[in-house]
């Protein structure tokens, strides 16, 4: 008896672990986001085509992206520390790749989530770009440290921001939310705090702020192209600089999804709620779109002015509206 | 043919290098990459770095100043590429012949680091955008 | 200054010693090729004077200098615009050694003229006196000193 209660849990664990793998690696995970990322980011090209009044690129016109650098060979140059400068963009699509699995999860099977979710989250989401901050120092190129000093800036500019934000949200929805649960990204993509003004400043904030950490104009510092020759990720070619792109496309489909989670009230998974979720994503992607395509780039120490002054003073505005709403007991502060 | 050419003839990212131009073909070449050509139709970007690039777009009579560093920039070009040499003088030096400064036309500075590279010839002083993007088309089938 | 007191200033330095030193003429010649074009005409030793006169007295501004390897002599040409008339001033300097051309370096009195001076001599090897930083500028690095492209005499 003892002896078959021993072997069911042992199957019963390789049967998860294969579970496991098959979430992270093939849907929701690595395969389905990376393809799907793939292809929002020619939905960014083919929109700022139509903006600009030409016809953009073709459909498959990512995937041969990628597909021609895997193909190239790679070059590492004579000084890399080659173990980080391989390294790093490995630790990068980890991240990413959990935060993307995660988020899916949580989206789809909201039964299995876990207190504190969303710290989880916010520190997954930091990985991407020390990584890149990582690899790029390990370049040994004087164009690359240019790149890697104002990635490290532009990170410390809007880290502090983000978080500010989504303590605004966590305020907002503490009240609404069961006892013991406020830290759940599950329980607070059920509510749609931007439906009120502290926290439609901090949906405008964290909004910028995504746009920063997509590296997308007008704080696209670190990879400047006609500046720094290329900035953080000039040294990269072939596979790596593929792997790159993987990890830029996927945090295209992780971070709106993300908002879309914490602001904007959730992804469904069927009928109207998924119709709903898909046109709140596709509405937040058209959003950095439009802002990408009608600005310039800004200097680094116009970034961090920005990030510093201007969205901390709204972000402390809002957290004593949403305070205030809390205590008072008026939803839409 | 490989699906390393195929997927090399449709996302070409282009690099663009001034080995002594006088800089009117390479107006010519930013005039290209305008939204007005849409040359992103055909997967052509511009990149920053040589080490993302599938095409190098040369101008200029090759000067002994730049000879060598358009060889290093083709090294630190990431095979398989091509090298466009675009206008009159990269073709085949143009009307500065007999300068002193002429080490030769670009496909004999290239040649000298890789005999088998894969030169394309757009000549015109300076050719015309439309000129080009025939050039890149043509270049890019015959592969 | 209009163009006629501009004329009558110009004429009054040719026969003018010029500092402590008293010298026959500064100038040889006065050209008037056109209204607008004038060329002063003089030896290498006073072109500095000269250059000084042009740019402090009358007040015109330097915009290049074109150095030509005549058959017997050098020529160094300095050109200055005077912007209230829109006239072309030019300064007509022959070097009369072939064999180590020489001149005094308008550089201290015009920073400006450095990177040109530097040209020239990189290209016909004429040597600036008291020149700040006569380096290599626009030969290549490899190129072969003592090597003068533009002489006559050089051939490919």
């Amino acid at each position: 008896m003892a002896a078959v209660y021993e072997r069911d849990k042992r199957g019963k664990k390789m049967s998860e672990v294969f579970e496991s793998l098959f979430w992270i690696l093939i849907f929701p995970g690595f395969l389905f986001t990376a393809v799907f990322g793939l292809a929002a980011s020619w939905i960014v090209r083919k929109v700022s085509a139509l903006v600009q009044w030409r016809v953009g690129p073709p459909l498959y016109q990512p995937y041969v992206d990628v597909m021609k650098l895997l193909g190239k060979e790679i070059l590492i140059p004579e000084n890399a520390q080659i173990s980080i400068f391989v390294g790093a963009p490995i630790v990068g699509l980890a991240g990413v790749l959990l935060l993307s699995t995660m988020l899916w999860r949580i989206t789809i099977e909201p039964t299995r989530p876990f207190v504190g979710d969303i710290i989880v989250a916010i520190y997954l989401m930091v990985l991407p770009s020390l990584a890149l901050i990582l690899g790029s120092s390990a370049s040994a190129s004087p164009h690359a440290a240019v790149g890697t000093s104002r990635e490290m800036k532009l990170v410390m500019s809007y880290e502090l921001p983000l978080v500010l934000a989504f303590v605004v949200v966590i305020i907002k929805t503490a009240a609404l939310t069961g006892q013991g649960q406020q830290l759940s990204l599950a329980a607070i993509s059920r509510h749609t705090p931007v439906l009120s003004i502290s926290g439609m400043l901090a949906f405008l904030v964290t909004l910028l702020c995504v746009q920063a950490k997509l590296g997308f104009v007008p704080f696209d510092i670190a990879e400047s192209e006609t500046e720094v020759a290329g900035g953080v990720m000039m040294e990269y070619s072939g596979a790596l600089l593929a792997l790159w792109k993987i990890i830029q496309a996927m945090m295209l489909v992780a971070l709106p999804l993300f908002l879309v989670m914490v602001f904007l009230g959730g992804f469904g998974t069927a009928g109207w709620p998924l119709v709903g979720g898909i046109s709140k994503y596709v509405l937040v992607l058209v959003l950095l779109i439009l802002i990408k395509n009608t600005n310039p780039r800004v200097r680094i120490d116009q970034a961090m002015k920005f990030f510093w002054v201007y969205c901390g003073i709204t972000l402390v505005v809002a957290v004593i509206l949403a305070t205030a709403g809390n205590y008072y007991g008026i939803g839409w502060l | 043919m490989s699906w390393k050419i195929w997927s090399l003839k449709k996302s070409p990212w282009v690099f663009h290098v001034n080995a002594g131009a006088c800089n009117n073909c390479d107006i010519e070449i930013v005039d290209l990459l305008t939204p007005k050509f849409d040359v992103e139709r055909f997967g052509v970007k511009l990149v920053g770095s040589p080490r993302h690039a599938d095409a190098l777009l040369v101008t200029g009579v090759g000067t002994r100043q730049a000879a060598k560093r358009v060889q290093e920039a083709y090294r630190q070009t990431p095979k398989p590429c091509v090298v466009f040499a675009i206008g009159a003088c990269a073709c085949g030096t143009g009307i500065f012949n007999t300068g002193y400064h002429v080490v030769g036309p670009i496909d004999k500075i290239i040649k000298e680091v890789d005999p088998n590279a894969i030169i394309a010839y757009v000549p015109g002083c300076p050719p015309k955008p439309e000129a080009m993007i025939s050039g890149i088309v043509k270049a890019l089938s015959a592969l | 200054m209009n163009q006629q007191e501009l004329d009558n200033r110009l004429s009054q330095i040719k026969n003018k010693p010029f500092g402590s030193e008293l010298r026959a003429e500064l100038l040889t010649a006065i050209e008037r090729k056109s209204d607008k074009r004038i060329f002063l005409l003089c030896e290498a030793e006073n072109a500095y004077a000269v250059n000084k006169f042009l740019f402090e007295d009358i007040g015109a501004r330097f915009c290049t200098v074109t150095g030509i390897d005549s058959d017997k002599c050098f020529e160094l040409l300095y050109h200055y615009s005077y912007d209230p008339t829109g006239c072309v001033i030019t300064v007509k300097t022959f070097i009369r050694n072939r064999q180590a051309p020489a001149i005094e370096s308008i550089t201290p009195l015009l920073p400006a003229a450095e990177w040109i001076e530097r040209e020239i001599h990189d290209i016909l090897g004429i040597d600036f006196r008291n020149h700040p930083n006569l380096k290599r500028l626009i030969l290549a690095d490899d190129w072969p000193v003592g090597v003068y492209p533009l002489r006559k005499d050089v051939k490919k």
